[in-house]
């Protein structure tokens, strides 16, 4: 369908771009001529909103935007902008949280939100062959009357794409039990830098040769575009029981999430907030969060119907221990509500500032109540406001801090208070990322995290798949391990405007 | 240039994205500038940073359904609909202003009298084959209406445009439901010609100004005010804000949806043989989005009907839109395409919506599409001839 252009005559005065013959212009028309212009488009405003994703990093810049219907397509856009010597950039729903979609050096941009077709689903094998722009939930939602679904359930999954989720190793609360995307993910039909369409992995329970899906599961774009998956379906547990345990203060839900991890039992989530953060969901959902507790744990235990109780009771006494005051939800619908708070909870943060920067890193589970009261202490120091809301039976953190940009100086306390967190962590024995990925935001990071040549080697793993550097350039791996000039690539390129 | 939007409705948008697959364009065509973050993002790019108004840009705002599934969507509480509002009411001072045709068509709607006349006239023309199949008409208009005669002064029946120039049956099923509660009718007639919603979306807020004070003037007692237009019911809940005067928010604390209005007096209603019929339910999304009371259809609808069900597109417009099924007639059909897929989906005998826009809209896709109150009215006639 043809809609890049309003109706005739619909209004008077329009501005129109004048025309130059440019690069970009040329390369528009090549790839207008291998896709079709209404899957191509170059203005400003596409541009523009092509150039971000859902972090605050705003020094992308994009080339054409391109809408590919298919891996032929998907491949012509490439070959096209290696002739023209752009670097590509792959995006789904524009939803990241750290840059990892946002174009760098005005690279063609393929979007793959018209590739979003379910094509094969087979029940016996529980595999489901989807297009990359399938939406994470639409899956699940596609799967229920089979009673399967797709385990990873980012808090995104409302709109984050099959996609997305590859490039990430996207994680999500059911990641504790069911593990992240990449033991979901069984084959990728991968086109890449050159224009070539290679198959990582296979159906087979032990595809031969060395694990490429696993190299590509989690690679942010930077090795090629996935244009077909093959993922693991998990069957819907028979019984579900949610708990609501609130807490008189955040170490005695922190110090219960371990009690439960070493008690033997593995629920299949455990997720926390604090207070802040259940006042501003709670404005939005209205599903009963106890706004008085300092910090509240939602858990989940699934499986067959007697385990379950069980499991549900064991909770219920370790919570008990620490002081919880626990609940059951009643039904599905409440049990669906308070799921709906917790994976609205970065959205809601607008309630209380107009930005955040949240970081990402994972610590050992007995390290949890340690460093929660460093991040509490670090965004004091600062001044600041924080809101903590995290997978707790994984470890892994998602200190949002909440702020406004235009008060004079916040924004570099933002992220020295950012990087501190991150020393923290690490010092805990923590990791830099869970599931949100590097991207662009804390690729600077790396070095606290990996030597030189631990980064090396990343670069030569990368160079494998594209010797050009031309997927993604300038994320995750920090100059000089990248084999992009990151500092040519940040040159802004053309006026979006002109 | 200056959209006129807020700082703190701007700000409100942290660009998390969870907006998006709520989004009947983005849900479409895939496009950001089809999404309301890209139109939030687009909106600031215009205001903030002095972005022109490129011919992209244009399209972007105008493309919006104004459905405000953003909106129910959003944790942050964007107010979507009015930052559009105001946006497309900008535009048309900037003079970008809707085409000839709608400009028209809207002042018709001011009309009472000429409106009907002109509908009969077209009625007649169907008669005799002489209009063309893509006018955006039902496809057989009535040549007569009913008459409504007023039946009592205890709530009035907001009657409008449109509707009581081509769907009087409806009105005259919610009067005969109201009345078998026991309740008097007053049909509100000419003296509200029209509610101003289609104005308000077209960004002609003075007109829409003038339509909602004509109508709170008509309306000046402290009587309920119902009405069975999902989206007028909205606009004139929307009044307060829209005229901004204590008047006018004493006014929308009136104006109720029927089915709201019915829900909490159902009890009055007999018990009666439920109509052998499965029956899907459209939600119109100025009921469920904007006025929230999209429930209430089902209260009132289950006792008369043998099986409600649900479509499963959790909300997602169908397109109607009020004028957007003419002005953007390609993404209209594009976005009812899912709608109709979700409606085959559930295989029901016929469907039910409380606008008269998506009703339309439907039906010309050939779905059989009624007012819920007009099951109701149905299923208690079968009472009455018993």
């Amino acid at each position: 369908m043809t809609v890049s252009r309003a109706p005739s005559g619909h209004h008077g005065a329009v501005a129109r771009r004048k025309f130059r013959k440019t690069n970009t212009d040329r390369c528009v028309a090549d790839l207008v001529a291998a896709i079709g212009a209404d899957r191509v488009r170059a203005d400003g405003a596409s541009r523009l909103l092509a150039s971000t994703d859902a972090s605050i990093f705003v020094g992308g810049h994009a080339g054409p935007v391109c809408f590919p219907e298919s891996t032929a397509q998907v491949q012509a856009c490439v070959r096209v902008a290696a002739a023209h010597r752009r670097p590509v950039v792959a995006r789904g729903a524009g939803s990241g949280l750290t840059g990892g979609a946002a174009p760098l050096g005005s690279a063609v941009v393929v979007s793959t939100t018209r590739m979003n077709q379910i094509l094969e689903v087979d029940v016996d094998n529980r595999v489901a062959w989807v297009e990359p722009g399938v939406i994470n939930l639409d899956l699940s939602n596609h799967l229920e009357d089979l009673g399967l679904h797709f385990a990873p359930d980012p808090s995104s999954q409302q709109v984050c794409t099959i996609g997305g989720n590859v490039a990430n190793n996207s994680g999500g609360p059911h990641c504790l039990a069911y593990g992240v995307t990449s033991a979901h993910v069984l084959a990728i039909e991968v086109v890449l830098s050159d224009g070539e369409v290679v198959m990582l992995g296979g159906l087979d329970a032990e595809p031969g040769g060395y694990d490429l899906r696993g190299a590509f599961v989690g690679s942010e774009g930077m090795l090629g575009i996935a244009t077909r998956v093959a993922v693991r379906l998990t069957r819907n547990p028979r019984s579900i029981r949610t708990l609501l345990l609130s807490f008189g203060d955040v170490e005695s839900a922190a110090e219960t999430v371990g009690a439960v991890i070493a008690s033997g039992l593995v629920p299949a989530a455990i997720e926390m907030m604090d207070k802040r953060c259940v006042a501003a969901v709670e404005d939005f959902v209205h599903a009963g969060y106890p706004r008085d507790a300092e910090a509240v744990l939602l858990v989940e235990v699934d499986g067959l119907p007697g385990g379950v109780e069980l499991q549900a009771q064991r909770v219920e006494e370790i919570a008990n221990r620490f002081g919880a005051d626990v609940r059951v939800a009643s039904d599905p619908e409440e049990r669906a509500l308070w799921w709906k708070g917790r994976k609205s909870a970065f959205g809601a943060i607008a309630r209380i500032k107009p930005d955040y920067y949240l970081h990402d890193t994972v610590v050992p589970r007995s390290k949890l109540v340690e460093v929660l009261r460093s991040i509490y202490e670090i965004i004091d120091r600062h001044g600041l406001l924080v809101l903590n809301v995290f997978h707790a039976g994984d470890g892994n953190l998602h200190p949002i801090i909440a702020y406004d940009s235009r008060e004079p100086g916040v924004s570099e306390k933002v992220r020295e208070a950012g990087r501190e967190i991150i020393e923290v962590s690490l010092a805990a024995g923590g990791v830099l990322s869970g599931e949100h990925g590097i991207g662009v935001e804390k690729r600077d990071f790396m070095p606290l995290m990996f030597s030189d040549s631990d980064l090396d080697h990343q670069a030569r793993l990368r160079a494998a798949f594209d010797e050009l550097c031309v997927m993604n350039p300038g994320k995750v791996l920090p100059s000089p391990h990248s084999c992009s000039d990151i500092a040519s690539l940040n040159d802004a390129g053309e006026d979006l405007w002109g | 240039m200056d959209l006129g939007l807020g700082r703190a409705e701007l700000d409100a948008c942290v660009t998390c994205a969870l907006c998006l697959p709520h989004c009947p364009t983005y849900r479409v065509t895939g496009f950001d500038t089809h999404s309301p973050r890209g139109r939030i993002a687009l909106m600031r790019a215009v205001q903030d940073q002095g972005a022109p108004l490129t011919t992209e840009i244009v399209e972007s705002f105008d493309t919006c359904v104004q459905c405000r599934g953003c909106e129910t969507a959003c944790p942050s509480g964007v107010p979507f609909g009015r930052l559009m509002e105001s946006t497309r009411e900008r535009m048309v001072e900037a003079g970008y202003k809707p085409p000839v045709r709608i400009r028209a068509a809207l002042r018709v709607l001011d009309h009472h009298k000429a409106l009907q006349a002109g509908s009969s006239v077209l009625s007649l023309a169907q008669r005799l084959h002489l209009t063309p199949s893509s006018l955006s008409v039902p496809k057989r208009l009535p040549l007569r209406r009913p008459a409504m005669q007023k039946s009592g002064d205890d709530v009035h029946l907001f009657t409008g445009c449109v509707m009581d120039a081509w769907q009087r049956d409806v009105h005259v099923a919610v009067k005969q439901v109201i009345e078998t509660c026991g309740f008097g009718v007053a049909p509100t007639g000419p003296g509200t010609a029209c509610c101003g919603a289609l104005h308000s979306h077209a960004g002609l807020g003075d007109a829409a100004r003038t339509q909602a004070r004509q109508v709170i003037a008509a309306l000046d007692d402290d009587r309920p005010v119902l009405v069975d237009s999902a989206g007028c019911g909205a606009a004139m809940k929307d009044y307060g804000r829209l005229v901004g005067s204590s008047e006018a928010v004493a006014f929308s604390e009136r104006v109720f949806d029927v089915h709201e209005w019915a829900a909490d007096h159902i009890d009055g209603l007999p018990s009666v043989e439920p109509l052998d019929l499965r029956v899907a339910v459209q939600d119109p999304c100025h009921l469920r989005h904007v006025q929230k009371s999209h429930m209430s259809v089902r209260t009132v609808l289950t006792p008369f009907v043998r099986e409600l069900v649900e479509l499963d597109d959790d909300g997602l417009c169908c397109g109607a839109g009020g004028a957007y099924s003419v002005l953007q007639p390609e993404l209209a059909s594009s976005i009812r395409d899912r709608k109709t897929a979700a409606i085959t989906n559930v295989s029901p005998d016929l469907v039910v919506s409380a606008n008269p826009g998506c009703s339309l809209h439907l039906q010309q896709a050939g779905h059989e599409v009624l007012h819920p109150m007009e099951l109701v009215a149905r299923a208690l006639r079968g009472v009455q001839a018993d």
